[in-house]
């Protein structure tokens, strides 16, 4: 294995670098530089706290989407299985079949990415305004 | 406490404005932190008094302008202040703001790099015998450091870190939040880089024995 050790020139090559950067001189800040970050500071402690989104508020109302989501994923599921048994005979009843079960499921589909939309637009427009 | 300032705004001495005694400084870190959390943003004026010097020192070094450098640190000390909550005392204050100062400086010059020239056309300065001796060296001095600034990022400030840190390996890991072992590694071959950059450093310059001596001995 090599041994890891410089030869005498690179080493005072890095004494010296060491000893240059070391002994750099120091910067005082500007008699101005306290007050001016002091100021900047107040500034910004004036400005009011965003106002937290009302999660215990909004909590019944997501509680109760959720649950009519689920409610209509499991009967959407189950009156697609149902049909599926009764006319699996038939290729053409079960599209049919499956198509006006889905019918609906779109329509909510389409209000639930309305909805989603209409949010973040709403908390696009409340962080542009400092709200958020 | 402030340090002495000579006519050019640079005090004569490394280091002097760190000479405050760290178990202070850190009580008093401690206590002003608490109140600012406690609402009181004047206690913060401590916090800045304290520490600007060195915020300002450390920015400098990061982009060798003066102007940019207050800018910096100031932004430092705004994001500490927001942040203030975020300090987990389980490492001391200055440790901390450090290492959010190093990410404010890092995120700032990558937004808007400083203007520096590439380490291959930093000028390697003309030997003494050509010019006034303290002259040459000044100018030998500068090139070094300006050379420094040209090193690519991930070389520049664990060589950056290391010096403001007054040599100290594992403060300057902790400030970038980097094993010991990379960073001796990284400032290891940017030393490299300098000395390729500067192979006849050592006949053009003082002697060593000229130039003080720092604290610790330097990492080899």
């Amino acid at each position: 294995m090599k041994p890891n050790v410089k030869p005498e020139t690179d080493r005072d090559a890095d004494e010296l670098t060491g000893r240059i950067l070391a002994a750099e001189e120091e910067l005082i800040p500007s008699s101005g530089f306290l007050a001016a970050t002091m100021e900047r500071v107040r500034d910004e402690a004036a400005i009011p706290k965003p106002i937290p989104f009302p999660w215990l508020r909004a909590l019944p109302g997501i509680v109760l989407a959720v649950a009519v989501l689920g409610w209509y994923g499991f009967e959407l599921a189950r009156v697609v299985l149902a049909n599926a048994r009764e006319i699996s005979s038939t290729q053409l009843h079960l599209t049919a079949a499956a198509g006006r079960a889905l019918e609906p499921a779109g329509w909510v589909a389409v209000a639930f990415a309305a909805s989603m939309l209409s949010w973040l637009f709403a908390r696009r427009l409340a962080g542009r305004s400092g709200l958020l | 406490m402030q340090p002495r300032r000579d006519g050019n705004g640079l005090t004569g001495s490394r280091g002097a404005l760190f000479e405050m005694p760290a178990a202070i400084s850190a009580e008093e870190d401690l206590a002003d932190v608490n109140r600012v959390l406690a609402g009181e943003v004047q206690a913060f004026e401590g916090i800045v008094r304290r520490w600007q010097g060195p915020l300002v020192n450390m920015a400098w070094r990061y982009c060798r302008d003066r102007g940019r450098a207050e800018e910096m640190a100031q932004e430092a000390f705004l994001r500490a202040w927001r942040g203030l909550a975020s300090w987990r005392r389980e490492s001391s204050f200055s440790t901390w703001l450090f290492a959010l100062a190093a990410n404010v400086f890092r995120s700032e010059l990558q937004r808007f790099p400083a203007v520096n020239v590439p380490l291959e056309d930093v000028a390697e300065p003309a030997g003494p015998a050509t010019q006034h001796e303290g002259l040459a060296d000044k100018q030998c001095h500068d090139a070094v450091r300006r050379a420094v600034l040209a090193l690519p990022t991930r070389y520049r400030e664990p060589v950056v870190l290391y010096y403001f840190h007054e040599m100290d390996v594992a403060t300057a890991a902790r400030t970038m939040g980097l094993p010991e072992g990379t960073v001796k590694a990284r400032l290891s071959r940017g030393r490299e880089l300098l000395r390729k950059r500067f192979p006849h450093l050592n006949e053009q310059s003082t002697p060593l024995s000229s130039i003080p001596r720092p604290k610790k001995e330097v990492l080899q």
